[in-house]
């Protein structure tokens, strides 16, 4: 199966302590190597302002991961443990891989169009180019 | 400011002041509203982030509504990826779905 890229973010209590944080994360990069997968990229944003109440916490500690899985398994799992984590409040997997693709492909479109307009311009119209 | 004369000038010669010259949509109409382009468009984004806060806060109300493409002059394809983002930021308690406070 072709690898699939993943952004994943979990929101912690404030009130966990950063070492705490840390090896929840080292636990689910271990998780994720394990069912072949990878972590890219690890964030940790900080204490945020959360935009509404979850479990009556106002602010959270935001943790951001870039993943890259060959099987829907591994997110599967992470989810699973991140759900039963007591210090998590809040997590959410996008897919990003279809989205970047088509990113992509705009931009190539957009170069390609680039490429061809300087010669439109010139001939003023492919009619007349068309018609001779 | 006489500039070409027009076929129709219905509207008042005072009002034809304040619009921009070949202005959208000169007719009976005695306001002018400036064409809106789509923000995205204008700076080629091809994907709209949902991380990135401080970019939807604009599209969105107060209250957390997301604002129509009749007010922020959004294309349509780039109001959908809009949406789309917003909802997810909605969706890890970045931007609120309701505010009453």
């Amino acid at each position: 199966m072709e690898e699939r890229l993943y952004d994943l973010i979990f929101i912690c209590r404030p009130d966990t302590p950063e070492e705490e944080i840390s090896k929840l994360v080292a636990t689910l990069e271990q998780a994720a190597t394990e069912r072949g997968g990878k972590v890219e990229k690890v964030e940790k944003w900080g204490t945020r302002k959360l935009a509404y109440r979850v479990h009556k916490h106002r602010e959270g500690f935001y943790v951001y991961l870039v993943l890259r899985a060959t099987q829907g398994e591994m997110i599967k799992e992470l989810e699973r443990r991140l759900k039963v984590s007591d210090p998590v409040i809040k997590y959410l997997t996008v897919r990003l891989d279809e989205e970047l693709k088509r990113q992509q492909k705009l931009v190539r479109r957009r170069e390609r169009k680039a490429a061809r307009r300087p010669r439109k311009s010139a001939g003023t119209g492919e009619q007349a180019v068309a018609a001779s | 400011m006489a500039d070409e004369p027009r076929q129709h000038s219905s509207g008042p010669p005072g009002a034809r002041r304040e619009g921009p010259p070949g202005g959208p949509r000169k007719g009976k109409r005695q306001y002018f509203r400036k064409k809106k382009v789509c923000r995205f468009c204008v700076e080629r984004v091809d994907f709209i982030d949902y991380k990135k806060v401080e970019m939807l806060q604009p599209f969105v109300q107060d209250r957390g509504k997301i604002l129509p493409r009749r007010m922020t002059g959004t294309c349509s394809k780039h109001q959908r990826w809009l949406g789309e983002a917003i909802k997810r930021a909605r969706n890890i308690a970045l931007l609120p779905f309701a505010t009453d406070l």
